[in-house]
């Protein structure tokens, strides 16, 4: 497997010598954060959806990401960033990468070796198809099997792509069938979402362990009936729309602003509470839950 | 340095996830009163004002320069709101945005709110989960000098004299400013139109009967007068929550009260952050039970 790009080794090594000082600048006030939405993804595959002998060509787009941050692991002492190298667990030597192999374990400590070539040959070929083989309703589908959402958008075929949409949409359909981009093949649907045909990518079977194989789950009691009518009727009062809007992610919010904080040259310093005044509020706060609990 | 900063969650003894800062900082001038004396306050009133802030929106009122600035008022959760905060989002109509505001069911979620110099904690009149049913009707009652608080307590004894021959039982606290807040549970099934329209209906009875009673907001500032306020009734208005302090000089607490307690001579003043604190009862203790019918 070669290709023009380069290792991880040679990307860090070109970043190495770059130390920007802290940028200190004031940043207007805002009253919240914006959240700003993942943003349109750039195209990574083209190709069509193929239903028989119909053929929809799309291109897919990035529509997930991650928004954790990307920190970086420093030297504490000079502040550089770290580089990960490939160490031989035997003589302690750096390894470069065209001195490794790929060996499988079969037992502890014995490796089957596979060469390169011989991985490649049995690579699934992709035919640039999103080979649709069934139309399933889109409620049926379960959420354990997702993985990765694409958007699909037409490639010059705005009118089969418009069609397969309605027909979608008004049926509550979505397509079942199978895709290979980077060299596998996923289970595929593609469903209509915000006016879009999106592919999401499912996991294999043998990827999600069923959970009846839980044996505390194979002699569940069964309900008394009135007990069972108090809780249908809690989840009745509590029914709702579902938006994941409701669901913000608190401690990225907290990251942004300590970020924003020492963007502006703040000094962030928790400071811990002098013992005197921490041993006024930690008897209150023992005595308060100790009532609170007792309740 | 580095290593305090690698502190995100410095807590006293395992007692609280709250990261509590400047507790010597003066927050109310007049009295000397720091920060660490409300957490405290706070810390030790929570079994008694948890009840009343359960489930409900929150407005706060934050004064981080203490009593005697304007503050500033937050619905929505600040940037840096800890994970172990509920939120509730709402779509605010005035704000024309989604609204995400505090909920405070939690020790730990009452000590942050009192850490953030919010003096004065504003619940809603209903709960998030029943937003538009209000569970509590109000009567906030406000004088126009020269009346005085013995003229409030009278108009309070007249409004709750009317509220009796209609079979309700209602119950007093002071606002912890200058006048008195009556409050009524109420069943299930009310709207916030419906009750309004009780409690204008009731107003407009009372004033008719007592010149010096008014319950028209045209006439609210008129001189002399006693103003019955029917309209704190509604969809995201707030009342200043039971037991929350107040920034006013003296430190004054929005104090639940027993009728008996309403003699002459009697000032919002005598309720405060030194005085609540060692009172025996909590007259509002059953309120939560007594939900009642609006006739």
């Amino acid at each position: 497997m070669k290709t023009g790009k380069k290792s991880p080794e040679e990307q860090n090594t070109t970043t190495i010598a770059k130390k920007k000082p802290l940028l200190v600048k004031k940043t207007p006030k805002t009253e919240e954060p914006e959240l700003n939405p993942a943003k349109p993804g750039r195209s990574f595959w083209s190709g069509s959806i193929t239903i028989g002998l119909v053929n929809v060509p799309v291109r897919l787009h990035t529509m997930v990401r991650d928004h954790s941050f990307p920190f970086r692991l420093l030297h504490r002492d000079d502040g550089q960033p770290l580089k990960y190298e490939r160490v031989c667990s035997r003589d302690g030597r750096v390894v470069p990468w065209t001195e490794t192999v790929r060996g499988y374990e079969v037992r502890k400590g014995e490796f089957l070796v596979f060469e390169p070539d011989e991985l490649k040959a049995i690579l699934p070929g992709s035919d640039k198809k999103i080979r649709i083989h069934k139309f399933v309703y889109y409620l049926s589908l379960d959420p354990v099997y997702f993985e990765t959402s694409y958007v699909l958008v037409p490639d010059r075929s705005e009118e089969a792509y418009s069609l397969l949409l309605m027909a979608l949409q008004e049926l509550g359909r979505a397509a079942a069938g199978t895709v290979t981009f980077r060299s596998k093949e996923y289970p595929v649907v593609v469903h209509v979402y915000d006016g879009a045909l999106v592919l999401t990518t499912l996991r294999h079977e043998d990827e999600v362990t069923p959970p009846h194989t839980f044996p505390s789950l194979s002699s569940l009691p069964v309900p008394k009936e009135t007990e069972l009518a108090l809780a249908k009727r809690i989840v009745t009062e509590l029914s709702g729309d579902f938006s994941i809007r409701d669901y913000p992610d608190h401690y990225h919010a907290a990251v942004l602003a300590l970020i924003e904080k020492k963007l502006a040259g703040e000094k962030v310093v928790y400071e811990e509470p002098h013992p005197e005044e921490a041993k006024a509020l930690m008897q209150a706060l023992q005595e308060t839950i100790a009532t609170l609990s007792g309740k | 340095m580095a290593g305090r900063e690698e502190k995100e969650e410095v807590t006293i003894q395992g007692l609280t996830r709250v990261h509590l800062s400047r507790l010597d900082k003066v927050l109310y001038p007049e009295s000397g009163i720091t920060k660490q004396d409300v957490l405290l306050y706070y810390i030790r009133m929570a079994p008694f004002i948890l009840p009343f802030l359960r489930d409900r929106p929150l407005t706060l009122h934050r004064f981080p320069d203490g009593a005697g600035t304007e503050g500033f008022y937050e619905k929505d959760a600040p940037a840096g709101t800890p994970g172990y905060v509920d939120t509730f989002t709402h779509w605010s109509e005035t704000a024309g945005r989604e609204v995400h505001f505090v909920i405070c069911n939690t020790l730990d979620t009452l000590v942050w709110i009192a850490n953030l110099a919010s003096l004065e904690i504003h619940t809603t009149l209903s709960k998030s989960g029943t937003y538009d049913t209000p569970d509590f009707l109000l009567f906030d009652i406000d004088p126009e000098p020269p009346r005085t608080f013995d003229d409030v307590i009278a108009a309070a004894r007249i409004v709750s004299t009317h509220l009796g021959e209609k079979g309700m039982r209602p119950y007093v606290k002071t606002s912890g400013k200058k006048g008195l807040h009556i409050v009524v549970p109420l069943e299930e099934g009310n709207t916030f139109s419906g009750i309004r329209d009780f409690a204008h209906r009731l107003g407009k009875e009372i004033a008719r009967d007592t010149p010096w009673i008014v319950s028209e907001f045209s006439q609210s500032r008129d001189r002399g007068t006693i103003f019955i306020d029917y309209l704190q009734n509604a969809r995201g208005k707030t009342m200043v929550a039971p037991y929350s302090l107040r920034a006013t000089p003296g430190a004054t607490v929005s104090t639940p009260l027993e009728w008996e307690e309403l003699r002459d001579g009697v000032r919002p003043e005598d309720f405060n952050i030194h005085t609540v604190i060692s009172r025996k009862r909590d007259p509002w203790r059953e309120i939560l039970e007594d939900r009642q019918k609006i006739p």
